[in-house]
């Protein structure tokens, strides 16, 4: 028997499967009678449905059901509400939110938004029908971009939403910032886009529907990060049934990152299809498809202000910024540019007072939600970028204006400007760690080596401060076998973070039992009664104290069952190491005998029953945790063609206390490389006039390649426990998203500041790289 | 529907295939071997990276009909009696694979490489690895475990 603790890295349970193509991901799956949809999407950005003529489509072969707007209102389904944790205009009111139903009803206000579904025995057969079915579109104006549809005189997408405008949002102490700014020795803003990038997890979205006609009861097998929070839409929202009439499953999920959370349209479609069918249908997106309908993220425009003393010190920081969210609020689209961008400004910085407003517009573009981060990418880089922009016009060593205005552990614990609970940390000690990491020491001789080449080489510091999110709530369960076995079922989801590694190893060494004998159990709202999903690092932070929570209450009931064998006080007995010990005799069983006692009647105490150590619980975290950190990047750019090359890389975060050290390593490398598409690779660009998707595939949209990214150097900072929760975790998954696009744009920047270069904005595609040199020179 | 016959894993198969049917998909569908995935419409992705007459190939850029009379080895393949290749214990050890997706194309690319180039250092195994696209690992620790694969290939 093999005993794992908490902090070991483990190699993960889930790998066998998928090493040997024995995973089993939605397009895996088949059933008896399966059929296909397939989605028709509009192809203007913004487009009145005059009329959908079917019935040539009907009569081609295999052709089962055509579904349409007209369809869909006569059967009365419901609209899928936001779920915004910002619901609120800044004078009360509530947010403006446009009817959104599972497919266009009679307007069109995106390219790929669905129009109809054709459903036929063969993908084939769909596929041809759908090009088929006759769709007369009367074209309207549209505007993508959101400084445009917030003026007068855009285009209009909903005849109730005057001027495009969602809602605006403040955060923070406005005046307490204003007097700051107007009694400071030096001022500095920047105007500063972080550019709309999309998740692109490699398994596309997709989902399979079957009814039971006896039972009335649904199942939908999709490829989605939160089982549960969309059962409640598609059942309570849509199709207005109980929600114990929808069966939610996900099986293998192909990765996520935000783009899977949602509630979209298209599993809704298909479950109404499954039902007038009779057959279970399948929907798998296309590549293309998926970047015209999955949701984007970032995409925010700000200006961001800084106001110093003449020695350096931070007085305030301003950010004003424009978000737009596509023409729907989506599941929480509204939040990111609002709450999800306000509450980590700043950083780790020292700010006696900050300011954060937005205003957030509906735009004839895919939907907005959550991307990895949703709003702390953002934060962080809007606040290294103003201050590395400082640095560069005042004349103060970036370096060295950092370190001397980051938050000591003295400062801690204490609630930001902001109103996020910094409770631990040490920033000045991450920050030192990383630069000695970094070896400053070499890098002048490295310099001189790259001119040698007739490169360019810069380096930049970035550190960062995030906070968690998602659901509060989480469920563990634990159920024993007689067979010796052990499943813990989690209403969190992996979508590849190893939960099935991650999660038995707390249990395991918790409970001191072998790690092996654990079965995972995941993504099945018929498995746990509550799940929050996927979202925000929330996993080891939620779910896995729901873990550790189970555990506790597994070995208290223990202690009695082994009291009752020993003939021991319960007081008296300790657990340790998988044995329960009398104290006062020395006497010991192991947790194994335990469990096997826990089937007897006759060995256990009165009132416990066989079975008695199966166990469900629900733990609910109070507050939200603070992972930070520091990243550094060294790049070389070459001047003549403006290409960029990402030559050194350093990450030292602090998240807590490492379960697995494997694990935490993947989440940043992964992290890093995402940050890393969005600073020099990646972005969604809309044509201004048509409203079409330039980006649209694999060959316009560029994601970071094997030979992108440098070997990155990973270390953690574990001396700054948290106590808002008992594994002491602060959440690993979202860091590299905020840590790597300033450090490595900044990098750049400290590149061509000889050059006379102060800003350019992401992602630092070589053209743009030429032109800001062209041009500054 | 034209049949075709060919061999998948070192057994004869004989199966329709649709004139229009891509080999990834004819994989999937016809012989049931869902462990070659589809990632792309444009053959971006690699995820369905498979071995045809010994040379990897992304089975999305072939027709069924092409593959007639064909040698191919998918990732179900791979292990022989039981084990685990070299390199898919590679993956294991590295933590190289994350969401999972994008792995069995991943691993069959990288088998290829080490087979071809027993020296293989990290440039060789990152552009050897271009034409296969990870979302979750920020490839490292992929280009370790390919490192230590090639390693063990060479025995």
């Amino acid at each position: 028997m093999e005993k794992f603790g908490i902090g070991q890295g483990i190699r993960r349970h889930e790998d066998f499967r998928f090493l040997s193509g024995k995973g089993t991901y939605i397009d895996d799956i088949t059933h008896d009678g399966m059929v296909h949809a397939v989605v028709v999407r509009s192809p203007h950005a913004h487009a009145k449905i005059v009329a959908i003529e079917a019935q040539s489509a009907m009569a081609m072969p295999g052709v089962l059901l055509i579904v349409t707007g007209e369809d869909w209102t006569r059967e009365g389904f419901g609209t899928m509400p936001t779920k915004s944790a910002v619901q609120k205009k800044i004078d009360g009111t509530p947010l403006n939110q446009p009817p959104r139903h599972a497919l266009a009803i009679d307007t069109a206000r995106y390219v790929g938004e669905p129009v109809a579904l054709v459903v036929a025995e063969t993908e084939m057969q769909a596929v041809d029908a759908a090009e088929a079915l006759d769709i007369d579109y009367d074209e309207l104006d549209a505007v993508v971009d959101p400084v445009k549809a917030l003026a007068p005189g855009a285009p209009q997408l909903w005849d109730d939403i005057p001027g495009n405008f969602c809602l605006d949002f403040e955060l923070g102490d406005k005046d307490g910032t204003q007097a700051a700014f107007a009694s400071a020795d030096h001022v500095v803003s920047l105007a500063i886009e972080n550019n709309r990038v999309t998740a692109v997890p490699l398994e596309t979205r997709g989902a399979i529907a079957s009814y039971d006609p006896e039972t009335e009861n649904y199942l939908l097998e999709n490829a989605t990060q939160n089982v549960h929070a969309n059962r409640a839409t598609f059942a309570g929202d849509v199709l207005n049934i109980p929600e114990e009439q929808l069966h939610h499953i996900a099986p293998d999920v192909g990765g996520g990152f935000g783009a899977k959370n949602s509630a979209y349209g298209e599993p809704a479609l298909i479950l109404y299809a499954a039902k007038r069918t009779g057959r279970p249908v399948k929907w798998i997106n296309q590549r293309g498809e998926s970047f015209l309908s999955d949701t984007h993220g970032r995409g925010q425009l700000s200006t961001v202000e800084l106001a110093l003393d003449k020695d350096g010190t931070f007085r305030a920081l301003r950010t004003s910024t424009i978000g737009g969210i596509g023409c729907y609020c989506w599941t929480v689209g509204p939040f990111t540019p609002s709450g999800g961008a306000a509450r980590t400004q700043g950083g780790p910085y020292n700010f006696p007072a900050m300011y954060y407003s937005s205003k957030v517009a509906f735009t004839n573009t895919a939907p907005m939600d959550p991307y990895r981060g949703a709003g702390r990418p953002e934060a962080s880089f809007q606040t290294e970028r103003i201050i590395d922009y400082a640095a560069r016009t005042l004349g103060f060593d970036p370096v060295e204006l950092r370190r001397r205005n980051l938050m000591t552990p003295d400062m801690l614990p204490r609630k930001t400007p902001m109103g996020l609970d910094v409770d631990s940390g040490n920033f000045p000690e991450v920050f030192d760690r990383t630069l000695a990491m970094s070896d400053r020491a070499g890098y002048r001789a490295r310099v001189a080596a790259s001119a040698e080449k007739g490169i360019r080489r810069g380096f930049a510091i970035a550190p960062y401060m995030e906070c968690t999110g998602g659901g509060p709530k989480e469920f563990a369960g634990v159920d024993f076998g007689r067979d010796g076995t052990v499943t813990l079922r989690v209403g969190s989801q992996s979508t590849g973070m190893g939960h099935e590694t991650s999660m038995p190893q707390i249990l395991a060494a918790e409970l001191g039992i072998d790690f092996d004998r654990v079965t995972y159990v995941q993504g099945d709202t018929e498995a746990t009664p509550i799940g929050g999903g996927h979202g925000g690092s929330r996993n080891l932070e939620v779910g896995g104290n729901a873990v550790l929570q189970a555990a506790r209450e597994i070995t208290a009931k223990g202690k009695r069952i082994a009291a009752h064998l020993l003939n021991s006080n319960e007081d008296d007995i300790d657990f340790a190491d998988g044995a329960f010990k009398d104290v006062k005799t020395g006497q010991s069983i192991a947790m194994d005998d335990v469990i096997e006692a826990s089937f007897e009647t006759g060995r256990l105490p009165e009132a416990m029953d066989p079975g008695c150590l199966d166990t469900g619980t629900v733990y609910e975290r109070e507050i939200i945790t603070i992972p930070n950190g520091c990243h550094a990047a060294e790049v070389e750019v070459d001047p003549e063609t403006g290409a960029v090359r990402v030559e050194r890389f350093w990450a030292v975060d602090d998240f807590g206390k490492i379960i697995n050290p494997l694990l935490a390593d993947g989440q940043v490398m992964g992290g890093v490389a995402q940050g890393l598409g969005q600073a020099l690779l990646e972005e969604i660009v809309y044509d201004e006039d048509s409203g079409q998707l330039l980006t649209g595939s694999l060959m316009d949209y560029a994601l970071p390649r094997a030979d992108d990214l440098p070997e990155m150097k990973i270390a953690y900072f574990e001396d700054a426990p948290t106590a808002k929760n008992p594994l002491g975790v602060k959440g690993a998954g979202e860091a590299g998203c905020c840590g790597a696009p300033p450090a490595i744009v900044n990098a750049v920047i400290d590149a061509l500041a000889p050059d006379g270069v102060r800003h350019i904005e992401m992602p630092l595609t070589p053209e743009k790289v030429w032109r800001a040199i062209a041009s500054a020179r | 529907m034209p049949t075709i016959s060919l061999t998948v894993n070192g057994k004869p198969v004989s199966a329709e295939a649709d004139t229009r049917q891509l080999l990834s998909v004819f994989l999937r569908e016809q012989l049931g071997l869902t462990g070659t995935h589809i990632g792309c419409d444009t053959s971006q992705c690699g995820v369905c990276v498979i071995h045809v007459d010994g040379k990897a190939v992304k089975s999305c850029t072939m027709l069924a009909l092409q593959a007639d009379g064909a040698d191919v080895t998918t990732i179900e393949g791979l292990a022989s009696e039981g084990e685990m290749h070299p390199m898919q214990e590679a993956f294991r050890d590295h933590h190289a694979l994350q969401c999972g997706f994008c792995t069995p194309g991943m691993v069959m690319m990288s088998v290829v490489l080490a087979r071809d180039n027993p020296d293989l250092d990290d440039d060789a195994i990152r552009h050897g690895l271009e034409g296969n696209l990870c979302r979750c690992t920020g490839y490292q620790n992929i280009i370790h475990a390919v490192r230590a694969g090639a390693k063990a290939m060479k025995g």
